[in-house]
C-alpha cells in the first residue's frame, strides 16, 4: 500500500503555472522567532501591524507579551520571493472545463498536453510575491551571524558551484 | 500533521530567479517540480525543471527551529524558506554514468539515464548541450553505423572536472567573504600574512565540502586526495556547509498531506 503510494509521488510532476508568477500581488511577510503550530488566517493587521514601532535600533513590536525587535531584509538581487499554494484537485478540473477553456485549447494546439502533463499530475501556483520581509528576533535584532542571513548568501555561492567549467 | 481544511492550506515561501518571471511570458507550461535522485545520498529530492529555458534548478530549504511566517493576514508554521537555484545537470548525469559503468562498456545516453524509481529522469535528456557537458566526465565513441554517440564514465576526467569546480567555488567564497573557518577570520586581520597558504587550504576544504554535497562519498574521497587535502584525524564537523540548508522536500510534503485528507 505504502509503496504504491510512494511510487505515485515519484512519478508525479507538480506543474507550476507560469502565469501566476507575473500576476502575483505583493504580500507582506514577517519571519517570527517562535513556532506557531497552525496554518490558518490570522488578523495580523488588527493586532500585529499597528503595534510595530520604529525604535532607536530598528523595529519593535510585541507578540504574546514578548518583545520582538526586527529589521527589513531585502531578497538577494536577481531573485523574487513567492508564496505558493497547491491547487485542489477539483479546482484544476473546473479550470480546465470553464474559466481557462479557450486558453487551454490554444495551448493544446501549440503543444500537446500529454507531452508534459499526465492525469495524476498536480498543480501549484504563486498566490503572492515579495521583494523584502521583516526579520524578527526575541529581544534583539538577529545579528549578522543569524542563520537566515547566511542562507541568503546561498544563491551567489550556488551560481559558482554550478557554473560550467572552462574547457581545456 | 494539521488537517485544518481549506483554512489550513500549506503555503510555501520560495525564492526564484527573477528571469523565470520574464521567461514565463512566452510559455503556458513547462515549469515543473519533479522528484529525482539526489546524486550525493541516492535518495529522492525535489528539483525544478524549466523546459522553456531548458534549465534544471535545485531546491534548498532554510529551516531553523522556532520560526513561523506571517503572510499577509495568515500564519504559516515552520518558517521555511525555499531557494531555487540553477543546478549543473552533470552532477545528476554522473550518478547514472557511474551506475552504468559497472557494465564496463560504451552506451548511448538514453540507455544510461534510466530509473524505475525516479522515471522523471528522462527529462534530463531534454536539456541542451548534453554532448558538450559529457565531455568533462566521459570517454565517447561515435560509431559510423548509427548516429548515436556512445559514452563511458571516466574517473580521471571527472576528478579533473571536479577540481575545476572547487577552484571556481573558492573564488566565489572569497568574493562573497564567506567565513570558512575561525582561522581565516584571525588571519584576515594581517594582510600579507606569511601563513596565507593555510588560509588558501581552508577555502579549498570548504569548497570541497560544498561540492561533496553533489557527489557520492567515494568520489568525494578521491577528490580530497587529488586536492591533497589533509586527511582529517577526526571526522570534520560534516561537510562544512554552514549555511544550514537542506535539500528540499518542498511539494512532496504537500502531496502527502493532501492524500491524507
Amino acid at each position: 500500500m505504502e509503496s504504491s503510494e510512494e511510487a505515485a509521488v515519484e512519478k508525479c510532476r507538480v506543474h507550476l503555472r507560469p502565469g501566476t508568477l507575473r500576476d502575483a500581488a505583493r504580500a507582506t511577510l514577517h519571519l517570527l522567532p517562535c513556532e506557531v503550530l497552525v496554518n490558518r488566517p490570522a488578523p495580523v493587521d488588527r493586532f500585529f501591524t499597528p503595534a510595530i514601532r520604529q525604535g532607536p535600533d530598528g523595529l519593535e513590536v510585541s507578540f504574546r507579551g514578548r518583545k520582538l525587535r526586527g529589521e527589513e531584509v531585502v531578497v538577494p538581487p536577481g531573485l523574487v520571493g513567492y508564496v505558493m499554494a497547491m491547487e485542489e484537485q477539483g479546482e484544476v478540473s473546473m479550470e480546465k472545463d470553464f474559466s481557462e477553456g479557450d486558453e487551454r485549447e490554444e495551448q493544446e494546439r501549440a503543444e500537446p498536453r500529454e507531452a508534459l502533463e499526465r492525469d495524476f499530475d498536480q498543480f501549484i501556483g504563486a498566490i503572492a510575491s515579495f521583494s523584502r520581509f521583516t526579520l524578527w528576533g526575541l529581544e534583539t535584532i538577529p545579528g549578522p551571524d543569524a542563520k537566515v542571513r547566511g542562507a541568503l548568501t546561498w544563491p551567489s555561492l550556488a551560481a559558482a558551484i554550478h557554473a560550467q567549467v572552462p574547457e581545456d | 500533521m494539521d488537517r485544518g481544511g481549506p483554512a489550513g492550506a500549506r503555503r510555501h515561501v520560495l525564492l526564484l530567479p527573477e528571469y523565470l518571471k520574464d521567461a514565463s511570458k512566452k510559455m503556458k507550461s513547462g515549469l515543473m517540480f519533479v522528484k529525482l535522485v539526489n546524486p550525493c545520498s541516492g535518495e529522492g529530492t525535489i528539483y525544478l525543471f524549466d523546459l522553456c529555458l531548458q534549465q534544471l534548478f535545485e531546491i534548498k530549504v532554510f529551516k531553523e527551529k522556532h520560526h513561523s511566517w506571517f503572510i499577509d493576514q495568515s500564519v504559516q508554521s515552520g518558517g521555511l524558506l525555499h531557494f531555487a537555484t540553477p543546478m549543473d545537470p552533470l552532477f545528476l548525469l554522473l550518478h547514472y554514468l557511474r551506475k552504468a559503468d559497472k557494465e564496463g562498456k560504451f552506451q548511448p545516453l538514453d540507455q544510461v539515464v534510466l530509473d524505475d524509481t525516479f522515471p522523471n529522469c528522462i527529462l534530463l535528456l531534454r536539456l541542451p548541450d548534453l554532448e558538450k557537458l559529457l565531455q568533462h566526465v566521459t570517454e565517447e565513441k561515435n560509431p559510423e553505423v548509427d548516429k548515436k554517440k556512445y559514452y563511458k564514465y571516466s574517473k580521471e576526467k571527472t576528478i579533473k572536472w571536479l577540481g575545476k569546480k572547487v577552484q571556481q567555488t573558492v573564488s566565489a567564497l572569497k568574493t562573497n567573504n564567506v567565513n570558512v573557518s575561525a582561522r581565516v577570520q584571525a588571519t584576515a586581520f594581517f594582510s600579507g600574512d606569511p601563513f596565507s597558504s593555510d588560509k588558501e587550504e581552508d577555502y579549498v576544504c570548504y569548497a570541497h565540502g560544498l561540492i561533496s554535497d553533489y557527489i557520492p562519498k567515494e568520489l568525494s574521497d578521491d577528490l580530497a586526495k587529488y586536492l591533497k587535502l589533509p586527511e582529517p584525524s577526526v571526522p570534520l564537523p560534516s561537510p562544512p556547509s554552514k549555511l544550514d540548508l537542506l535539500t528540499g522536500h518542498f511539494v512532496v510534503a504537500a502531496q502527502r498531506q493532501k492524500r491524507g485528507k
